[in-house]
């Protein structure tokens, strides 16, 4: 089985990373660096493929991310919900896409589709071609705002959907969402779907983090930096 | 008759929708089929019928662009009698009407305006925002709030994550006239994408799949494999030939001079809006093992017999036996009718122990169109065959 890494050492010592088919939710304050640890835990590593569900930020400032951080862009899809409002006539390519809200959850799951399908028949990344079958992280940015859009239950059939599929392709997802502007009916409904959580907290202005529910990891709160998409553990 | 803007699929229904009816179109996740609803959209503006299409989850500008993206040219809508409702007159709504109950009435009263205003003959509806806002019966009862002379035609589109039960709630509870359910065989990725005709209230028939694939902005129905087999020197890889676009043969030379299948024929056509892939046995009994492996996943068979050679029908019962162990469509092709001293229908029927279900079309591969109609027929048959 195919073993994700994450450049962290407390997951990757421990099992030697997150194995394949995994789903983590991201519970998040607001104003928390989650977004970067989430997108440094998808940063693809040589042979990997990343999609990003973006409905926050337009695709340029995703790809920007990961080219910061060292990426090669050819291997990063990203599935944009929030430019398309502004921009009707973008038109899509290979690696970005676009639905016009997050309300559109059919396109959302088509183009989740295409993508996929692209990396599997190595069209995805402009003649270079990965590891095969492809390994692929995605990162779901974020649900919180996908239920600004949608009800819990509706949202609820869709990532069950999502998530299997994630599995099916031995992917390794991250789902963001804000803990704080949700009760815990929706809380513990998404975790029901996920094999862990990664806790985000702030204490002031630093952020930790802390694992549950992965194998072999330990539960306590790290204190965390991220830079240029590198997770740094402060000790 | 509205046409779906599908010719395959109008020749299925049987010319079409019939006005007034209720049509849905049923997404599984995941699965690209939102050409079947813009192919309808777009047949519908081109014959001129006054539409109004509800578009709560994008803006029309996007919904345009989109169309236009997925069917190669924009929506023609300069003269045409169309009207939007999209996902800003929603959330003027939602700011406007605090409780469902006066959302419902501010819905109600949009569509009802414009389908006045415009003499409404077809509403298109993306539903999924609809049903999660009023429910089915509600959401649905909206539509009902166009009068404009004769009840329109109301064809849906649904993202649905409920599976057949949520169909057969259309079908049952709401009455629905045409239920199309588009889905996917996923492997690891979807690796065809299918199409159901579920539910068709003005023809009696049966369930229906067929596999389609997207070809310069329209959908296509596909059928992936048809064999044709028959005993040797009936005529099969003339038969493939004849009906093909393009295809090979692999051959070799044989004792007697002639050339015989030593491997298959293989052919591909479009034919009437469908996509038809061709593959040829040899005839001969030491190529019996391929036959099973070629049968597999097929969805018809022709079965090739020369009327001039009545011993062959021995080999040919051989190969219909084979072939109804599968249960598939079978058609039978007797070859060489152009030439004198062919052996009546009767004979082959009795000889072959056909049942009255299995056609018997007289042809001569050579022509063309004999071999064209043997595959229209075939293809009538597997799109209302019952398994």
């Amino acid at each position: 089985m195919y073993i994700y890494k994450t450049g962290i050492a407390q997951i990757d010592g421990v099992s030697g990373g997150i194995e394949a088919g995994t789903n983590i939710l991201m519970l998040a304050p607001s104003m928390s660096s989650a977004e970067q640890l989430a997108y440094a835990l998808i940063k693809p590593v040589q042979g990997e493929y990343s999609i990003v569900l973006s409905t926050n930020e337009r695709a340029a400032e995703v790809v920007d991310f990961f080219k910061s951080a060292g990426c090669d862009k050819r291997f990063i899809g990203v599935i944009d919900a929030i430019t398309k409002s502004s921009t009707p006539s973008i038109a899509d390519t290979t690696r970005l896409m676009f639905v016009s809200s997050p309300t559109d959850l059919t396109g959302i799951g088509i183009k989740f589709s295409n993508m996929i399908e692209s990396t599997f028949e190595g069209t995805f990344a402009d003649g270079e071609t990965g590891l095969f079958p492809p390994p692929i992280r995605f990162c779901v940015n974020s649900i919180s705002t996908l239920l600004m859009y949608r009800k819990l239950e509706v949202l609820y059939q869709f990532l069950h959907i999502l998530t299997a599929k994630q599995k099916k392709i031995e992917g390794f997802a991250i789902y963001l969402l804000n803990n704080e502007s949700f009760d815990d009916r929706t809380l513990s409904l998404i975790k029901q779907l996920m094999n862990g959580v990664i806790e985000v907290k702030m204490d002031g202005t630093d952020n930790y983090f802390r694992v549950l529910g992965i194998k072999g990891t330990k539960a306590d709160w790290q204190k965390y930096t991220v830079n240029k998409g590198q997770v740094m553990i402060v000790p | 008759m509205i046409s779906t803007g599908m010719t395959g699929i109008d020749d299925m229904l049987g010319g079409g929708i019939p006005r007034g009816s209720k049509v849905l179109y049923s997404m599984e996740p995941g699965v690209n089929g939102q050409l079947f609803m813009i192919s309808t959209i777009y047949e519908a503006l081109a014959k001129d019928l006054s539409c109004l299409v509800i578009l709560p989850h994008t803006t029309v500008d996007a919904f345009l662009h989109d169309a236009a993206n997925m069917r190669g040219s924009m929506l023609q809508t300069d003269g045409k009698k169309i009207a939007f409702i999209d996902m800003i007159d929603r959330e003027r709504i939602q700011r406007s009407a605090p409780t469902r109950d006066a959302a419902e009435k501010e819905w109600r009263a949009r569509i009802s305006k414009l389908c006045n205003e415009n003499q409404t003959e077809v509403i298109f509806g993306y539903f999924d925002v609809m049903y999660e806002d009023f429910g089915l019966e509600r959401g649905l009862n909206l539509l009902k709030s166009c009068h404009s002379g004769n009840p329109p035609t109301v064809i849906i589109e649904h993202l649905n994550f409920e599976g057949n039960h949520l169909l057969e709630q259309f079908i049952e509870k709401m009455s629905f006239d045409l239920v199309v359910s588009i889905k996917a065989s996923f492997g690891l990725l979807p690796h065809f994408n299918f199409f159901t005709l579920v539910h068709t209230s003005w023809a009696p028939m049966q369930k229906r799949s067929v596999p389609f694939i997207i070809s310069n902005g329209r959908i296509v129905p596909y059928i992936p494999k048809i064999v044709v087999t028959g005993p040797p020197d009936s005529g099969k890889s003339t038969f493939v030939a004849s009906a093909s676009d393009q295809g090979g043969s692999i051959d070799r030379t044989g004792l007697s001079g002639d050339t015989t299948t030593v491997a298959m024929d293989f052919g591909w056509l479009h034919w009437k809006d469908f996509d038809i892939t061709l593959y040829g046995t040899p005839g001969q009994p030491r190529f019996d093992p391929l036959i099973p492996m070629l049968l597999k996943n097929a969805m018809g068979a022709v079965i090739v017999i020369d009327v001039t050679k009545p011993d062959g029908l021995v080999r040919a019962k051989h190969l219909i036996n084979l072939i109804s162990e599968r249960r598939m469509p079978l058609v039978i092709a007797a070859n060489k009718n152009d030439l004198s001293g062919g052996m009546s229908e009767v004979e082959i029927r009795t000889t072959l122990a056909l049942t009255k279900s299995t056609p018997v079309f007289f042809i001569s591969a050579k022509r063309n169109e004999d071999v064209r109609f043997v595959l229209e027929s075939l293809v009538d048959f597997i799109t209302q065959f019952s398994y």
